[in-house]
């Protein structure tokens, strides 16, 4: 945290899904502000948003709009020309028409290029929403902003949402990202140019199965990694073994304990109310309160 | 042949755990089994059958745009046209070249459109791979996506389609698909033309909210639902709202699984090679009598 203007990400990720990616998340978030600095806390998980459980936000949700294909039917001679321009297929000709399909198009503008008499313009459409606010309520919070994103339901473009959630976030001190699940473009988008990849695991063949995709993911996109090791005590597999072999540091555990669950369940922060769990958070906050270095 | 889809919206709520449970008891029930896991991001199914004799190919399709420096003017028109910010001047020893950012690139060919010396050039990648293998209960089939990719819907629609070539057409197949998580692309690639979807959901308000988005989703997709509740007793109250939104939804509520240790190491029993313990062979916990008794039940919904 060098740099006064720059934010400092913290991307929160893993590769498997329910692994605790949110518990830590808004947690982290929570004791970060409260340790008095500068917090959002951006849900880029937008298939599944959860964030919004744990906090009170006034916020007015805004769209998420993105760029789409319009044919102007009075001057298109149907030549083919955009179809031909089109690489996602979402151009067909029938019947003599110049069709768009709305779920193909990347709203790219090649069409609108490759279009000789300027028949190919751009209209946009909603693909989701970001809402933005403080988070408020009957605890504490500290200077903590949410910013939550969500995909529309029967959408695709997961990605658009998430660069939006990303950049309606603004400057702050810290920014904790909660990335959805998996390694795909939806995962790059939002664990791209952070600082900090925290990656959230458990102690099953799928969880280390998983982390290893995660670790390779932030390795390709220059990301450093550190893990948190959840419901520990709970599998099989020695995570920290596998960590260590790697050079990743693990950063905390969090124990298999029901009670942790059951507080969960009901969207209150766990960190609250049991002591394991607010131990492990304080020295994830710390690692990042130091940039990220080992201390 | 039947397809039914093991989903959830939230993630890590026992999907895979209930999609390997349901393959081995339906062997059990003399049905031929396919399964696909369609989580192309993290196929944990084929660890949970304990797969052998794989074999991949690769999956291509997208292309992405390079620039041959040696015949770019840098006159940046290609970076103007390019929506999605992958394309920017860089410098390299004493000159500027423009490059492409291969994580941003979504394969577009506009620039290739605009460049004045055809600097800029569509060049195939590989998206991931398909693969397929045998288990215990019959063949898998599975993806692999390499991170980044954006082509996560059609790998899945892949694997959809070699799982299909694998199963008998006999009205007795079923084919058990192990959906990915959220509601996104992959998701409505691994739902659409199901015969059914199973929501696997746990009583929290995150299991909630994202089981209502998955049910959307499958209403618009015209996929018949049903819910099973896992870590049922996790939460009195997240359970009870769970309960009255199936009803208020009218979606079949299959079954309810307790919060078990056991069920858990069934799982990585399963993948050394076991079977899902039947009725009568003892070894019952409750979340395995649950579960058993949730694959009948979603017999009646499934039919075949």
């Amino acid at each position: 945290m060098s740099d006064p203007n720059k934010t400092f990400t913290v991307a929160v990720a893993s590769g498997k899904g329910g692994t605790g990616k949110t518990l830590v998340a808004a947690n982290l978030a929570v004791a970060l502000a409260r340790g008095g600095r500068d917090v959002v806390l951006v849900d880029c998980d937008v298939e599944a948003p959860n964030d919004h459980l744990f906090f009170q936000v006034e916020a007015q949700p805004r769209a998420v709009m993105v760029p789409l294909a319009q044919v102007d039917e009075d001057e298109c001679t149907a030549c083919g020309a955009c179809r031909d321009a089109c690489a996602y297929g979402a151009i067909r000709i029938l019947g003599g028409r110049t069709l768009v399909f709305p779920e193909l198009c990347h709203g790219c503008g090649a069409c609108t290029l490759a279009c000789p008499i300027s028949a190919m313009g751009e209209t946009s459409r909603r693909v989701g929403e970001v809402s933005s606010g403080r988070a408020v309520g009957v605890a504490d919070f500290g200077e903590l902003t949410l910013v939550s994103g969500s995909l529309d339901v029967g959408d695709v473009k997961a990605p658009d949402v998430i660069r939006a959630a990303r950049s309606a976030a603004g400057t702050h001190e810290i920014a904790v990202l909660d990335a959805p699940p998996g390694v795909s473009c939806a995962a790059v988008a939002s664990v791209n140019d952070a600082d900090l990849l925290l990656l959230v695991t458990e102690p099953t063949p799928f969880g280390l199965h998983d982390l290893e995709l995660a670790v390779r993911l932030g390795q390709e996109l220059g990301v450093p990694s550190a893990v948190i090791l959840n419901r520990a005590g709970s599998g099989t597999v020695d995570i920290e073994a596998w960590c260590a072999g790697e050079g990743v540091p693990v950063l905390a555990r969090i124990p298999f304990m029901r009670e942790i669950a059951e507080c969960y369940a009901d969207a209150r922060l766990v960190a609250d109310e049991v002591a394991e769990c607010a131990q492990a958070i304080e020295a994830v906050a710390d690692f990042v309160t130091r940039g990220g270095a080992v201390a | 042949m039947k397809t039914v889809v093991i989903a959830s919206g939230k993630g890590g709520t026992g999907k895979t755990t209930l999609a390997a449970a349901f393959a081995h008891l339906a062997v059990a029930d003399q049905r031929e089994v396919v399964v696909a896991d369609c989580d192309v991001e993290a196929a944990n199914l084929p660890i949970a059958l304990g797969a052998s004799g794989v074999t991949c190919v690769a999956f291509g399709g997208a292309s992405e745009a390079v620039i041959d420096p040696s015949i770019c003017t840098v006159c940046g028109a290609c970076a103007n046209v390019c929506r999605f910010g992958a394309i920017g001047p860089s410098v390299s020893g004493n000159s500027v070249v423009y490059r492409v950012d291969p994580w941003a690139c979504e394969g577009c060919g506009a620039c290739t459109l605009v460049c004045p010396t055809d600097a800029a050039t569509m060049r195939p990648k590989q998206a991931g791979e398909a693969c397929s293998g045998s288990t215990k209960i019959g063949p898998i089939v599975y993806g692999n996506l390499r991170p980044g990719e954006d082509l996560s819907g059609k790998l899945v629609t892949e694997v959809r389609e070699r799982a299909k070539d694998l199963a008998e057409e006999t009205d007795d197949t079923l084919l058990i698909i192990d959906g990915p998580p959220g509601i996104g692309c992959p998701v409505i690639a691994a739902i659409t033309n199901t015969d059914h979807l199973v929501g696997v959901t746990e009583p929290t308000a995150s299991g909630l909210h994202d089981l209502d988005r998955l049910v959307r989703l499958a209403r618009k997709l015209d996929v018949p639902v049903s819910a099973v509740l896992n870590k049922a007793d996790l939460s009195a109250g997240g359970a009870e709202r769970l309960r009255t939104y199936c009803q208020s939804q009218d979606i079949p509520l299959l079954g309810e699984v307790p919060f078990d240790a056991e069920l858990a190491s069934l799982l990585g029993g399963m993948a050394e090679g076991r079977g899902f313990p039947l009725r009568g062979e003892g070894d019952d916990s409750p979340g395995i009598a649950a579960v058993r008794n949730i694959w009948e039940q979603a017999q009646a919904v499934i039919g075949g």
